[in-house]
Parts: C-alpha cells; structure tokens; sequence
C-alpha cells in the first residue's frame, strides 16, 4: 500500500498542477490571448496562433530533466527551435516572401523606394532609446530591429545579436504588426491636413517583364554590396523574387511561396511561442521591450509620414505624393499598405492609395534587411 | 542599348569584379619559426627544422597548388608548391605549416631553402611573379623563437603587426583583446549617435542607388496600353460579344469575360497579360456527380 502511495505522490510531483507556478498561468493567458484575437479580430492569425499556441506549450510546468523542453539539447522542440537560433528559418520565409512579392509598385515610381528607407529611422530611434535605457548595443540593436515591422528580420537579428531578448523582440514585433491599423491611423491623421490627405498620385505606368527579371538582380548587387552582413536576407528575398519572375521557374517560385513558408511560419511561430518559458519572458526587460517595440513602430510611421511630406516641397504640383502612403515604409506587408488604403479612403473613397502604398511598403522590406545587415556588421 | 545603360551595366559588372573573390591573394604568411631546438617542430622525417606557417585569412577555401615560397626577391620559384597534392586546399581562417629544411623534393609541406634569421619570407602566386605577401624574420629573433603577423581589427582580416613570440604552428594567431562590435561600440560611441547616423545614411544611399539607377535604366516610355491599341474594340463590340458568349454558354464565362473587357477596356490592367481567355466548357457542369468519380475502365 505504501509503495502505490509513494509511486502516485511520484507521479503528482512529475504532473504540471504540482510543478506549476502564477508565471507559467500568466504566460498561457497570454497564449491564449494571442489565439483568441487572431481568431476574432483575424489580426496576424498565420503567426498569432502558432505563438500563442507555442506559448502555452513552452510553459506547460513540468518535471526538469524529461529532455522534452525547448530549452534541453536534444529534445524534438529544441532540435526545431534550431532554425531560430542558428538563423534558418528568416531567410527560408525571406525567398517565400521574394517569391509572392510583386515589386511593379516599386518599380513603376523608384522615388517611393526613399519612403521605405526613411520609415527605418524608427529602428535607429529605438536602438538610441534602448542605450539611453541601460541595454547593451548589441542588445538595442536587436530590440531597434522591432521598428523595421519585419518579424524574420526580428528573429535573424535578435539570434544573432542577443539571443536571450528573441522571445520577447519576436513576441513584441509580430504583436505590434497584427496592430499595424490601430498604431498607424491616429498619427497618419495627426500629422496630415485634410488638403494633404486627397492628392491623388498619378497612375503608376505598366512595368514590363524584363524591369521585373532585372530588378531583383540589380537590387541585390546593389544592397548586397553595400551590406554583405544582410546577405541571408537579402539573397533569399531578391532569389525567391527572381524565381517568381524568370518565368521559367514556376513550380519553384510555388513551391517557395506557398508550401515553403508555409511550414516554416509554423515551425518558426510555434516554436518562439515555445521559447517565451515564463522564467526567461516576465522580466522587467522584456517590459521594457513592449514599450520600446511600439515606441519604434510611432517613430517609424511618424518618420514615413513627415518624410513624405518634406518630399512633397521638391515636387511639382500634379506630381505629388499623398502622405497617407509614408506610413507603409514600414515592412508590415501588406497590412500598413492597406491602412493607407483604408485611411485614404475616408477622406475620398474614390482615391485608391493601395498600389501606390505597395511600392514603400517592399521597399521597407529591403530596407529593413539592410538595417539589419548594417546592425550586425557593426554589433556582431 | 543605349550609351547610359552600357555604362551602367559595365559598371556594376566592375564593382563585381573587384571584389575580393577567394583566391591565393587572400592568404598571408603568418608565422616564421627559423632557428629550431630541441622543443621545435618535427617534420615527417623526423628532423627539428624551422617553419613557415600560411594563414588563409578569407571566408572561403584557396587553392595554394602551384604557388611558390622563396626567401630570395630574384628567385621568385625558388620553392614550388605541388599542383598534383589535392591537400593544397585551405579552408576558411585556416593554416598549414612548410617546413624549412631544405629539401623540396620530401613531400609538399617542405621548402627548398632554409630559412635564416634576418631574411624575408615570400610567398609567391602561382603565375611565378606576383608576391602575394612577406615577412621579415628579425636578424636578433632568439633560437625557438618565432615572427608572427598579428590581427587588431574586430573581424581579424588585417594582420599588421609582427611580433617575436612563442611559436603557434597551425594555430590562429590572436591578436590583443578580441572584443565583440558591440563591446567596441559602447566604448566609443555610449550613445549610439555615430551608429545611428552612419546607419541612416547607408540605408538611404543603398536605397537611393536603386532610385537612381532604376530611374535611369527605365525612364523610357510608359508602356501602358492606351485604348487606341484596342483597335476596333469598343464598349459596343465588347457588348456584342457578350451576348453572343451568353447564348452559347451561359452567365458565368460571360462575367469574366466582361471583366476582363471591362479591366482592359479602362486601362485598369496592372501586369502584362495575354489578353487571351481560354475556356473549355465542360461535357457536363455538375461537377460534384458521384460517376464523375467512378473510374472509367472499372476491373
């Protein structure tokens, strides 16, 4: 009798409800959070419901030494966590991304590429904010990277730079992407006048096959020598974009752009939420990181947007550019395009602002990788 | 192509090409161990001789086959390498020792001459003439001694400083502290000004360089179609044919086809398109029928 009692109080000690504590329970509401928004508000729900969900996995409370924690060599989750501590799996997402970018927008009016680099200020904005907080440059690099709105170039970054911050800059940065339309209204119409917000742009000229093949040859030569540290990302996005392109890779570019990143959003997703273990994500840092995290998204929008406008002093009349699309700078595709869209169409539903918010919008993304790159040659 | 586009494309491909690809330029004579004892090196045969150490200092493998050594400017072949050795290959941040005992014909890994203090060490590219580097082994350097290059810069690529230390044969030579970008930067620049700066500067010139040359290879004209290029097509036409559609096949290959009339027709398209729509009506359109999945040969 004594022996089944001492195996059953055995078991109860290996059971989650003995080894659980108050921080493992505020990490799978949060889990549960993330799910319940992507599911009803449909906000991010591709990367918002394998994080939450990883989230409630990773803080399952559980008996150490079973080798099946994220953070225990060897065990299945770590062995997939792999591909985010090592950097794999940002640059996979990237050739997926380059391979359902259409860059036309940007092609068709290049001025609009300045747009996507001026909104990366809000990543140098957060990493001066980040030093003046007491991080770590290394550290503040990776926490900045949050303001590029880019969530694999969060990852690829924060792994190389400051791999204990990863959960929290990844949770931070995906979080403030699923509330790109809420962060971004309000400053948009704050800092524009009504007369502003109903220029109509002209209408981008058709760009031909040929544009569309060298673009992500030329672009890539470009950036890559400028910044060989973001070459995993900029190769992959500018390959995939090539592959969509040539014409003649189709089954590739396919395969790139749906079932490739497919699986890696999951594994990426599931297993970030599965890094956030409630011992290394509720600490004041990563407080800080969330506050940091939308401070950059502001300074990102904000900079788009009064970038367009002091633009738009050098611009003839007819040729100017509405400054509703100078929040798109950022890389949340197409999500902070489709605030401008959303927003410009307030004002005047019939001036459509989602065409020409694509071209900064990919233009953030090569910008931020470039950030990124800059970053890591000089932290890493 | 016309004179602005060939210099352009002539001169990304010379920015392509002066970058340093990985060859034998990238390798440096690292570390120079000339008067041996009885604690030095023993080669394959036994013999205490001196040394000489190659770093490869790139991020890719070289091919050191066919290379020479020498310690005499005039005789530049002095010591050849083995073309023939497929060990001739060094990986990236490696090294390879070459013993200096004087007998070239021992293997690959030994030089014809022996190296004394106060002479200088080259090594050569494999067209026979181009000195790839040197090093100058001090006249007073004490018996087990060696010469060594050593790196300071962050990323240990410039190895500027020769020392007279203790002999690392096959070993990476570190220089001082090698502190991390991120050490360096909070020493000298705490506030993160310079960095930001210097940042922001490079993420608008990398994207102004797109701009620019993009705005340069394509500023022709624009190539939308305009709807002269329709030519006898009109809203009237288009109609016709609709209805014409309609009678044959019903309501559904109708709408698209009006859509695309209709997209084409207002100059609303935004890619290249054939303009061609191909529709291949079904024998039958209930496509959920149970007997369109029985197989046709049934066994």
């Amino acid at each position: 009798m004594e022996q089944i009692l001492d195996s059953l109080r055995q078991f109860w000690e290996f059971t989650g409800f003995y080894n659980c504590s108050w921080q493992n329970l505020v990490m799978i509401a949060i889990g549960i959070a993330f799910i319940t928004v992507a599911i009803l508000k449909e906000w991010e729900p591709l990367l918002l419901v394998p994080i939450g969900f990883g989230m409630i996995i990773g803080n399952i409370p559980m008996f150490p030494g079973l080798n099946i924690g994220i953070y225990e060599d060897g065990s299945v989750l770590n062995t997939l966590y792999q591909g985010v501590r090592q950097g794999w799996y940002p640059p996979l997402i990237f050739l997926g991304i380059g391979a359902m970018t259409d860059f036309s927008a940007l092609i068709s009016q290049p001025r609009l590429i300045l747009i996507g680099a001026a909104a990366q200020t809000g990543i140098f904005g957060a990493y001066l904010l980040s030093l003046a907080l007491g991080f770590a440059p290394n550290e503040a690099g990776a926490i900045g990277i949050i303001g590029g709105a880019d969530g694999p170039t969060a990852i690829f970054l924060s792994s190389k730079l400051a791999p204990d911050l990863m959960g929290a800059i990844a949770v931070s940065a995906y979080s403030y992407m699923a509330l790109v339309p809420v962060i971004q209204r309000p400053i948009m119409i704050a800092l524009t006048t009504k007369k502003e917000r109903l220029i109509r742009m002209p209408k981008p000229r058709q760009v031909s096959q040929k544009e569309k093949i060298i673009f992500p040859i030329v672009g890539f030569l470009i950036t890559a020598f400028i910044v060989p540290s973001g070459l995993p990302l900029l190769g992959m996005l500018f390959f995939g974009n090539l592959l969509k392109e040539s014409g003649v890779t189709k089954r590739l570019a396919n395969t790139a752009s749906n079932a490739l990143i497919d699986i890696v959003t999951t594994m990426i997703g599931l297993t970030v939420g599965c890094s956030t273990q409630a011992d290394k994500f509720l600490t004041g840092n990563s407080l800080k990181i969330f506050v940091l995290g939308l401070v950059s998204f502001v300074i990102a929008t904000t900079c788009g947007v009064l970038f367009v406008k002091l633009f738009n002093l050098f611009l003839k009349e007819g040729r100017k550019i509405n400054p509703l699309i100078g929040n798109s700078g950022v890389s949340a595709v197409p999500d902070s395009a489709r605030v401008s869209e959303n927003v410009g169409k307030e004002f005047d539903p019939n001036n459509h602002l989602l065409m020409h918010a694509m071209g900064p919008n990919v233009a953030g993304v090569i910008g931020s990788a470039v950030a990124a790159g800059i970053l890591l040659g000089f932290l890493g | 192509m016309d004179i602005r586009k060939k210099i352009i494309v002539a001169a990304v491909l010379a920015l392509s090409l002066s970058a340093g690809a990985q060859n034998v330029s990238d390798l440096i004579v690292s570390e120079v161990m000339p008067v041996p004892d009885s604690t030095s090196l023993i080669d394959g045969y036994g013999a205490k001789t001196g040394w000489i150490e190659l770093f490869n200092a790139s991020q890719g493998t070289v091919n050191f086959g066919g290379c020479f050594l020498t310690d005499d400017r005039s005789d530049l072949q002095k010591s050849p390498i083995s073309t023939l050795d497929r060990s001739t290959r060094l990986g990236p941040r490696q090294s390879v020792v070459f013993y200096t005992g004087g007998h070239n014909d021992n293997g690959t890994y030994y030089t014809s001459f022996i190296v004394r203090p106060g002479s200088t060490v080259y090594l050569v590219s494999n067209d026979g003439r181009t000195i790839v580097d040197s090093l100058q082994v001090p006249s007073d350097i004490p018996v087990s001694m060696s010469a060594a290059k050593f790196a300071h810069d962050n990323k240990a690529r410039i190895f500027d400083e020769i020392r007279v230390s203790s002999p690392t044969p096959g070993s990476y030579n570190a220089g001082g502290s090698r502190e991390t970008g991120a050490h360096r930067m909070g020493r000298e620049d705490p506030h993160g000004w310079i960095l930001t700066m210097v940042a922001v500067s490079v993420v608008f010139l990398a994207l102004m360089l797109l701009w620019w040359l993009f705005s340069m290879l394509f500023r022709k004209k624009d190539k939308t179609p305009k709807p002269s290029r329709a030519k006898g097509l009109t809203p009237e036409v288009a109609a016709a044919i609709s209805m014409a559609l309609e009678a044959e096949f019903g309501s559904e290959p109708v709408a698209a086809i009006s859509m695309a009339l209709h997209e084409f027709l207002n100059d609303t398209v935004h890619d290249n398109e054939s303009f061609i729509i191909t529709i291949n009506p079904s024998a039958t359109s209930q496509w959920a029928q149970k007997s369109l999945g029985f197989r046709r040969s049934p066994r």
